[in-house]
């Protein structure tokens, strides 16, 4: 037996030897739970909330946009101030003296250059190149540059390695020189950022103040790009976003991050804005399973959940509901006062229920109707027709879909984004719907009119129109909202349905191909204007999936593009939207996004509420303490300032 | 003994190959273009196209042998031999920064998480699978034996029951659902360990304890099983006849033939402790590797998929051949 029990003695002493080898990152003042693990903290290459929540800690833009100002105030960033021509086209930034990085050296404009550069070369994989392509010249640059990368690689197969190795090179002179040449970007001097656009870009500070725009610190990132001498393009070696190489502007940096386990960022002494820091080292554990988040933040391990996804997340909602029943008058006066939401909660009495807060998002779920005249396999398609993508988004109880199976108080959607999100924007109408019939009579009306659409498409008896198919991916839930809409259709207009749940890689490539004749999607804003969701539609754009294709939707947006009068534009985008959304139906809007944050308001402070779902977490302090101002943030509105 | 550790290991190679072929082929057959994200923005035409040519993702051919060359640590040969590696490093020491670090065994970078490599991804996710699987297994041979033994000793008792009963529950309780509650209890309720994470020791009690219980329900049912079987046979009336005390018949001699086929069992179980174990990974936020075999996939991940999956293969070869030599060594009829 003993011989038996030797190796199993051996093993247990080099698992103790293993573990205590692992320590752990020291308790940090603020510590909470991203919407998921980062997978980049290289600005220009990110996309996903998670890094860019991240990256807003650890760099800092031009400008910012202050999070806690109900209208997203434009406040200076690296920039001290700027000049904009009064078409929108020409951008002047000035750089603050103090800007520096995390080792000392000033940020200077040529690393804005050098950064958006990287942003606008194809091989860099940015998600977001098509934002810096407004830049006089720039799209024109990345198109140029994806051809003669191209060309190089056919030409390469020829070529000896030496051959290739001077190729190579010579080509990224020739793509550096013509960048320098044709794209409208210049660093006048060390501290002078200049740009033109190539159409009036009313919201391009807003974009400047997007973590994507972010400068990286050239003398470091460049030694990372290689040129590939079979492709010839740059490749980018990983690592040096990892510390302790990382160097950074913003008011942190990263002291720890390990795949899988968490991220520990520490206040960073060179950033000109320092002393407003109240909390000094910030800490993201990863955990993923929603259940274990919960219990995590019950336990006191973290304490700010960030996208509460747990089941019962419902009956916590409920729970906040009887909260504020219960203390109706005081809420209401604290309402009346002009406070906000976390201020509201910090003022009522002290209890667990209030933890969980609801909050609107500036995103839409919706249904894509595919908009081809035949499906990916040749059948004929019925959602081609505009009257039929029609009388199916009037027979839709969206009220039903939000109240019996979203239950976490989404709002009814008409839109394709919420109304009221945007300054300076009135949304359309929006098509009518079951829910908005008030008797039977009104109801019947809605259905009638929607079966006479059909009759019109030639679909006199919708009994025996093709089967319907709804496309949605077997992750996230999305699964009853499916049934619902099926259910739906079929009670309405009598049709035919069949759910199409696809694995998500399969979905998505349905999406693509437009293999789908209906499909669950959704988008978050990027940006405040609404081109960020308008865009999608565009003939051609890489993100229309509906394939839908309208000359004059198009051109009503190159309309808008090309005026420079702010309020006509918005005008034309109205009509726009209009038109999407009553008469051609792309995609029938659902619902409104609703996010949900766990946090206990009498703890911390400096969490904003706006729909944009955007944190600057340095602005986050910890209650009681003992560091920082210790006192509640409110959130300001315009007309308090 | 010698020989046939010799002949595993010559056979190593060939396995790898096959397992790669088959794993490659069926990964690229997997729908989806690897570059796409399954939410948000998409990188457009061009991007994709130039990261296709990069990663050598247009040709099944191409990537087959570019990925075989640089995982078997063909490339960091040629590279060293060539002078290249030599020369980057003259390069970078110039300008007074450290070369990016190169790899012999390159297994590519990740698709999804932009900035690591599978290299860093598997080694820093190994050691904690392996650790948790490891641990598990202890505490299933302890649970298991002393449930096998109590239950034989007495078999069709309340005890024996009893521990029937609990590797019933512990072998149909899914692991979400114990470890939850495991959770709720252990570390909201009584606080007594940590709700996740890695790097304590007692952080690694409760998953390793979820993880472990299908486990012990099947040891203790093979214990069990043995025990009965040895108890009944003629050395242990001999045993008994010849005056020894009872749990020295008990421990000495029943126990040792009764637990040969635990052990036979404990190879393919510890390959599984070490890489089935994604739910309790999520639960307890655990950085495992058992979540990168479905998320790889899920993701098509291909560099990823490929990288876990030779290390795993590779492992598990190892493995096999360790319990072999266990087995012979502790029963010395095989040979």
């Amino acid at each position: 037996m003993l011989k038996l029990i030797v190796p199993f003695v051996l093993l247990f002493a080099a698992i103790f030897a293993v573990v205590a080898s692992d320590q752990p990152d020291p308790p940090a003042d603020f510590t909470f739970i991203n919407r998921g693990d980062v997978t980049t903290l290289d600005p220009q290459r990110m996309s996903w909330m998670q890094d860019l929540r991240v990256a807003r800690l650890l760099f800092e833009p031009l400008v910012r946009l202050d999070v806690m100002t109900t209208d997203y105030q434009i406040v200076p960033g690296v920039a001290e101030r700027w000049e904009v021509s009064e078409d929108f086209k020409e951008y002047t930034f000035h750089l603050r003296q103090d800007a520096k990085w995390s080792n000392g050296e000033p940020v200077t404009a040529q690393q804005f250059v050098y950064s958006w550069k990287r942003a606008l070369l194809p091989e860099t994989a940015a998600d977001y190149t098509a934002l810096f392509q407004i830049i006089d010249g720039a799209k024109d640059f990345f198109e140029w540059r994806s051809e003669q990368t191209r060309q190089y690689s056919i030409r390469a197969r020829n070529l000896t390695t030496e051959e290739k190795r001077i190729e190579s090179q010579k080509l990224w002179d020739e793509a550096s020189a013509y960048f320098d040449e044709n794209v409208a970007l210049r660093a006048v001097d060390d501290h002078t950022l200049t740009m033109s656009l190539d159409a009036s870009t009313p919201y391009w500070l807003d974009l400047c103040s997007f973590i994507v725009f972010a400068p990286v610190y050239e003398p470091l990132v460049s030694q990372y790009e290689q040129i590939d001498p079979d492709t010839g393009m740059v490749r980018l070696q990983l690592g040096w976003t990892k510390p302790p190489l990382m160097i950074s502007n913003g008011p942190f940096v990263l002291e720890n991050w390990r795949f899988k386990r968490g991220l520990f960022l520490r206040s960073n002494p060179q950033w000109w804005a320092k002393d407003t820091l109240d909390i000094e080292t910030i800490a993201i554990p990863s955990v993923e399973d929603s259940n274990s988040q919960v219990l995590a933040f019950e336990s006191g391990a973290v304490q700010w959940v960030s996208d509460v996804n747990a089941d019962y997340r419902i009956q916590m909602l409920a729970d906040k509901q009887a909260f504020y029943d219960e203390n109706r008058e005081q809420y209401e006066k604290l309402k009346a006062e002009g406070l906000d939401q976390f201020a509201i909660d910090a003022a009522l009495p002290d209890d667990p229920r209030k933890n969980v807060h609801a909050l609107s998002a500036f995103g839409t779920y919706w249904y894509n109707f595919n908009c081809k005249p035949t499906l990916a396999d040749g059948r004929e398609n019925p959602f081609h027709d505009a009257r039929v993508r029609r009388a199916f988004a009037m027979c839709i109880d969206k009220q039903r879909i939000c109240d019996d199976v979203m239950r976490i108080g989404t709002p009814v959607a008409r839109n394709m984004f919420p109304p009221g999100a945007i300054a300076g924007y009135t949304s359309p109408k929006g098509l009518k719907c079951i829910s908005d019939a008030n008797t039977p009579a009104e109801k019947q009306a809605i259905i009638d009119e929607a079966k006479a659409l059909l009759k019109e498409a030639g679909y006199p008896n919708p009994a025996e129109m093709p089967r319907i198919e709804l496309l949605f991916n077997s992750d996230g839930g999305h699964g009853l909202v499916a049934q619902q809409l099926a259910k739906d259709w079929e009670e309405f207009l009598g049709v035919r349905t069949f759910l199409a749940q696809k694995e998500i890689k399969v979905y998505k490539d349905d999406l693509k191909k437009q293999n789908f004749m209906t499909g669950r999607a959704g988008w978050f804003a990027d940006y405040a204007d609404p081109t960020t969701f308008l865009d999608l539609n565009r003939t051609g754009d890489g993100n229309n999936d509906r394939a839908y294709s309208s000359p004059v939707y198009d051109g009503l947006l190159d309309q808008a593009k090309a005026e420079t009068d702010p309020e006509k534009r918005m005008a034309l985008l109205t009509e726009a939207e209009r038109i999407i959304m009553e008469e051609d139906l792309p995609l029938v809007p659902l619902y409104y996004y609703v996010n949900i944050y766990l946090f206990d308001p009498d703890e911390i402070t400096g969490i904003s509420n706006h729909p944009r779902l955007q944190q600057d977490l340095f602005n986050i302090d910890v209650l009681g303490d003992g560091k920082g101002r210790d006192e509640i943030k409110h959130i300001r509105n315009k007309d308090l300032n | 003994m010698l020989g046939l550790i010799l002949r595993r290991l010559l056979q190593l190679p060939v396995i790898i190959l096959v397992i790669y072929t088959i794993t490659l082929t069926l990964s690229w057959a997997i729908p989806g273009n690897p570059l796409e994200k399954p939410e948000g923005r998409q990188p457009s035409a061009e991007v994709i196209e130039a990261m296709k040519r990069q990663y050598k993702l247009d040709s099944f051919p191409a990537f087959y042998t570019s990925y075989l060359k640089s995982a078997t640590g063909i490339d960091y040969l040629n590279d060293t031999l060539s002078g290249k590696r030599a020369r980057d490093r003259e390069q970078a020491e110039a300008v007074g920064v450290a070369a990016p670090t190169t790899y012999v065994f390159n297994l590519g970078p990740s698709l999804q998480y932009n900035d690591w490599n599978v290299n860093e991804i598997v080694s820093d996710a190994l050691p904690v699978s392996v650790v948790l699987g490891l641990t598990a297994i202890l505490i299933a041979l302890v649970i298991g034996i002393t449930a096998g033994v109590v239950g034989a000793v007495k078999p069709n008792s309340a005890a024996d029951f009893a521990t029937l009963m609990v590797a019933l529950i512990g072998i149909s309780l899914p692991s979400f659902v114990v470890g939850t509650m495991l959770l709720l209890l252990f570390a909201v309720i009584f606080p007594i360990f940590p709700v996740g994470g890695w790097g304590t020791l007692s952080g690694l009690v409760l998953p390793a304890t979820t993880l472990s219980l299908p486990f012990a329900a099947y040891i203790a049912r093979l214990t069990r099983m043995g025990m009965i079987d040895a108890l009944s046979a003629d050395y242990i009336r001999t045993a008994r006849a010849k005056g020894l005390g009872e749990m020295t018949v008990l421990l000495k001699h029943a126990l040792k033939n009764a637990f040969l086929p635990v052990l036979s069992y404990l190879g393919p179980a510890t390959a599984y402790a070490m890489t089935g174990s994604f739910v309790i990974e999520k639960v307890f936020s655990i950085p495992g590797l058992g979540q990168h075999f479905v998320n790889g996939v899920l993701n098509k991940d291909l560099f990823l998929i490929m990288g876990v999956v030779l290390i795993f293969a590779t492992m598990l070869v190892l493995f096999n051949l360790a319990v072999d030599v266990l087995y012979r060594w502790v029963d010395p009829r095989i040979s």
